[in-house]
């Protein structure tokens, strides 16, 4: 198996739009993967992630744009020449064949001897640990080990890039974790350059080398996980990737906004706003400081979250005021405590209402 | 795609050709049927002829009696049984739907040699005896229509919550589970009366005379106008089903967008 | 299971003593088994004994030899050559049909040829001989059409009451029931194998081929037994179409309780019942197989 970064693809998205009647499902839709990289295209439902991979796939046609990899142009092929390998989010595998049928499938295509193939398919079950299963039918697997075969079948065919189409959404939430730990254990093992579309942020800032924040069609931020979290470029990145606080506030001047009583800088990534305009902010749970107070904002709900714990504080708004804090700092406060609530950033985002 | 375009042009010049050959003996009926007497012009006379025979009133008014007897009795036979076979009495499935897949396997004929060997005077005497065996000859679809209903509806909960806020089995049954499986039921009392009234063989076999079997014996002499029954009978039957297909995707796609608001 | 305790077992069965887990009735069942097993297997059990008994009531076996030569035995075989050559016609067009609606119509549509298909499966019988008699009938206007045409149908010796006209006919009403019963398999086929076969380099043809032709397979089959059995079995069409000229089993059953029955013969009847029961329970557990493999790919 290659390392890292030395067998991938490179894959090249350019200026791709696509539209199904007066929808825009993606417009001027650009993205560029290194060899071996990992990114995830991330986005609620309709944002246009899954018709980027399927333009890749040759499953859609664009209606502008192009796709290289290696230089090579993409769209020109047929979507059976790409040398791509695919994996869906259920139910994808043959089921009148075995796991080693299904895995020898492309192979079996290329016509490669038999040699090569039976070399091949028990590597891949090696890969996936699925060895003992290597005879029985797709209806005898459970949903995670279907997805490990469908996973084996599409890196059977040493594939220039790996699609994934939402490939944990049909999975219990145990196993899901466990898979898309495999899932990355092999990407790096295999150094297969691989593009994964997910509306789960958690899973996507878990396993991505970078996280591509899309909506309607369009993609507002690409970058590593960290950043997408502690530097988001928009306000929908900030509330999508994460948890925010929508804070109620009222801009003082060009660029400060008062929140819950205290002066911020407004952060360069916000909507534009005038003075007076009553706005929203976007603070982070970790970023809110509760001490104890005679009066003013009560708690009303404590989390426990492991290492964490957050506490739903009532500061006289529509919605609770979430603050996260260690659990050894949790301890201190209670259920119907009364609080003072500070921000300890000194820079806020902030969004038009 | 390029592969697509050949294929839609072969198969559905091939699929052309077959719904052709297959409208030909129907439009052929249609026009012939409409042919006006003594074979001169068209008109709609031989539809009128079947209302104008002695008994067309009591013949079709007793096929409608049976096919109704028939709808409900099978109700009342299979949705108590299928609803508890789903909740409780899983187990059992496999053994009823071998037993409902039976009507298809045995001949209408063999059953109707059973019938004359085996019920009782009291029965053979009277033409209920029909409706108990379109009861059975419908088995097979009703079942399997209820069954489907009752798999895609929350019934356990439903039951679990009725039961909880005190209701009895009866008025359970009545009140929450018709009601939720109201498509499924509905279908299965139109196939049991639809089998009813157009069922000929057993009623025959028997020496009954319904609608079916009447409408045979007078069309021997009026070949045109039972020609124009059949094709009545065919667009009655069509059109009523289309209809009540297209009212039911109506309410699926009100029911969608429903859910979809809230 | 809650469900266990506010069920009927509460209410009804417990008086069996809750001890006796494995003999536990099921009471809420029993109407429909009492139902089927008073109407429909105490008749056929009923025909089962008389099949074996001759008319001094003594057991023989005599009533079956019938079955295996002469005119008895003509009549199965043209019974079983119309299911099959029906079932097969049957099952091409309308498997043609089912692909053509599956792949190419809107769902209002569907709903309304699925109706169209219902009425046409259901018309055997009576209606559809009549329209048949009507178009292929010595008076049609087909038939008129094609003589001035200079081909007179009739004087070389074509007629609707024969082998072939009866098997024109019971297609008429087969094609629409295979549409019916083979369109689910077809929607069955899950738009994932097509793509993952494209995605893994493998054509239309392969997927067709080494994919789709597989998993129909077994649906196919049990849909094409499930044809032969209402083919063999079809009556009330037969009876419209023949003259007496074709020997069909269902036929001469009827006959035989008719009262065309010369007494000593109504155990042949019993027997004849029978055997057409065997043949019809043949196809029919090809069918239950077919259905039992199909839906375990369907999981």
């Amino acid at each position: 198996m290659s390392k890292r970064g030395s067998t991938g693809s490179e894959l090249v998205i350019s200026g791709i739009s696509r539209a199904f009647g007066p929808v825009k499902a993606l417009d001027q839709f650009s993205l560029k993967i290194a060899p071996g990289e990992l990114v995830c295209l991330l986005g609620p439902s309709g944002c246009g992630k899954t018709t980027a991979l399927r333009i890749v796939a040759g499953l859609e046609k664009a209606d502008a744009g192009s796709v290289m990899i290696d230089g090579e142009d993409l769209l020109a092929k047929e979507a059976n020449q790409r040398d791509i390998g695919m994996v869906f989010q259920s139910y994808s595998l043959f089921p009148n064949m075995t796991v080693a049928e299904n895995i020898a499938y492309g192979l079996r295509v290329r016509k490669k001897s038999k040699e090569q193939i039976n070399k091949r398919v028990s590597d891949m079950l090696e890969l996936v640990s699925l060895q003992s299963k290597i005879n029985n039918f797709p209806h005898q697997l459970s949903g995670g080990q279907q997805q490990r075969v469908a996973l084996a079948r599409a890196l059977a065919i040493e594939p220039r890039v790996l699609l994934l189409d939402e490939p944990l959404s049909a999975l219990d939430a145990q196993v899901r974790t466990q898979i898309r730990d495999e899932i990355r254990r092999i990407q790096i093992e295999s150094g297969t350059t691989t593009l994964f579309v997910t509306h789960d942020q958690e899973e996507a800032m878990a396993i991505s080398d970078r996280v591509g924040v899309m909506q309607h069609g369009r993609l507002e931020q690409i970058d590593s996980p960290n950043n997408l979290y502690n530097k988001p470029e928009t306000p929908f990145v900030a509330g999508f990737v994460g948890i925010t606080n929508y804070i109620p506030s009222v801009v003082d001047s060009k660029n400060e906004v008062q929140v819950l009583g205290q002066v911020l800088e407004i952060s360069e990534h916000s909507s534009p706003v005038k003075k007076g305009e009553e706005v929203r902010a976007l603070v982070r749970p970790e970023s809110i400081h509760i001490e104890k107070a005679s009066q003013g904002a009560k708690i009303i709900t404590k989390s426990f979250l492991g290492p964490m714990t957050r506490v739903g504080v009532d500061a006289g708004l529509a919605d609770l005021i979430y603050a996260e804090m260690s659990s050894k700092e949790a301890k201190k406060f209670d259920a119907g405590d009364f609080v003072k609530i500070s921000i300890s950033s000194e820079m806020v985002m902030v969004e038009s209402v | 795609m390029k592969i697509n375009v050949s294929k839609y042009t072969t198969v559905g010049l091939v699929a052309l050709l077959s719904l052709i050959i297959f409208v030909i003996p129907y439009s052929a009926s249609l026009e012939y049927s409409l042919r006006g007497k003594f074979g001169k012009g068209h008109d709609f006379t031989n539809y009128l002829w079947i209302f104008h025979q002695d008994g067309f009133l009591s013949h079709l008014s007793l096929s409608l009696e049976l096919g109704l007897l028939a709808g409900l009795l099978n109700l009342v036979l299979m949705v108590p049984t299928a609803t508890f076979l789903h909740l409780s009495l899983q187990r059992y499935k496999p053994v009823v739907d071998f037993i409902c897949i039976l009507p298809l396997m045995i001949p209408v004929v063999s059953l109707a040699v059973g019938a004359e060997y085996s019920m009782p005077g009291f029965l053979q005497n009277s033409q209920f005896e029909l409706v108990f065996f379109f009861v059975i000859l419908a088995l097979p679809f009703t079942f399997r229509v209820l069954d489907s209903s009752l798999s895609s509806i929350p019934l356990k909960t439903l039951v679990e919550a009725s039961r909880s806020l005190g209701a009895s089995w009866p008025a359970t049954i009545v009140r929450v589970i018709v009601p939720a499986a109201s498509g499924g039921i509905s279908s299965a009392f139109f196939l049991s009366f639809a089998l009813g009234i157009g069922e000929y063989t057993i009623t025959s076999l028997l020496h009954w005379d319904t609608f079916t079997t009447w409408t045979v014996d007078v069309s021997q002499q009026n070949v045109l106008g039972s020609i124009a029954l059949s094709t009545f009978s065919f667009l009655f039957a069509v059109i009523l089903l289309i209809v009540i297909a297209l009212v039911s995707s109506n309410r699926k796609k009100k029911q969608k967008e429903l859910e979809e608001q809230s | 299971m809650s469900i266990q305790n506010t069920v009927p077992e509460s209410a009804k069965t417990r008086e069996l003593g809750t001890s006796r887990r494995q003999l536990r009735l099921p009471l809420p069942l029993l109407p429909f088994f009492l139902f089927v097993g008073f109407f429909l297997a105490w008749p056929i059990s009923k025909v089962l004994i008389a099949s074996f008994k001759d008319n001094n009531e003594k057991w023989t076996l005599s009533n079956y030899s019938p079955l295996f030569h002469g005119i008895y035995f003509h009549a199965f075989v043209t019974s079983i050559r119309i299911g099959l050559v029906t079932a097969l016609l049957g099952a091409v067009i309308g498997g043609l049909f089912a692909y053509v609606i599956d792949a190419y119509a809107g769902p209002r549509l569907t709903s309304v040829l699925d109706s169209i298909a219902a009425v046409f499966a259901n018309s055997g019988g009576v209606p559809l001989a009549f329209t048949f008699l009507a178009s292929f009938g010595a008076n049609a206007g087909l038939i008129k059409l094609l003589k001035s045409l200079g081909w007179d149908l009739y004087a070389e010796g074509f007629s609707i009451f024969s082998f072939i006209g009866i098997c024109a006919v019971y297609t008429f009403f087969q094609a629409p029931l295979m549409v019916l019963v083979f369109k689910p398999a077809l929607k069955g086929l899950r738009k994932e194998w097509k793509e993952a076969n494209t995605s893994l380099g493998g054509s239309s043809w392969t997927y067709i081929r080494k994919i789709a032709i597989p998993i129909l397979f077994p649906s196919f089959v049990g849909s094409f037994l499930l044809l032969f059995a209402g083919g063999f079995s079809a009556y009330a069409t037969a009876r419209a179409l023949t003259v007496g000229n074709v020997p069909l089993i269902p036929l001469i059953i009827g006959d035989l309780i008719n009262g065309n029955v010369i007494s000593d013969k109504t155990h042949l009847g019993a027997s004849l019942a029978i055997g057409a029961i065997v043949i019809a329970a043949f196809a029919m557990s090809g069918y239950i197989w077919a259905q039992r493999k199909s839906s375990q790919w369907r999981r």
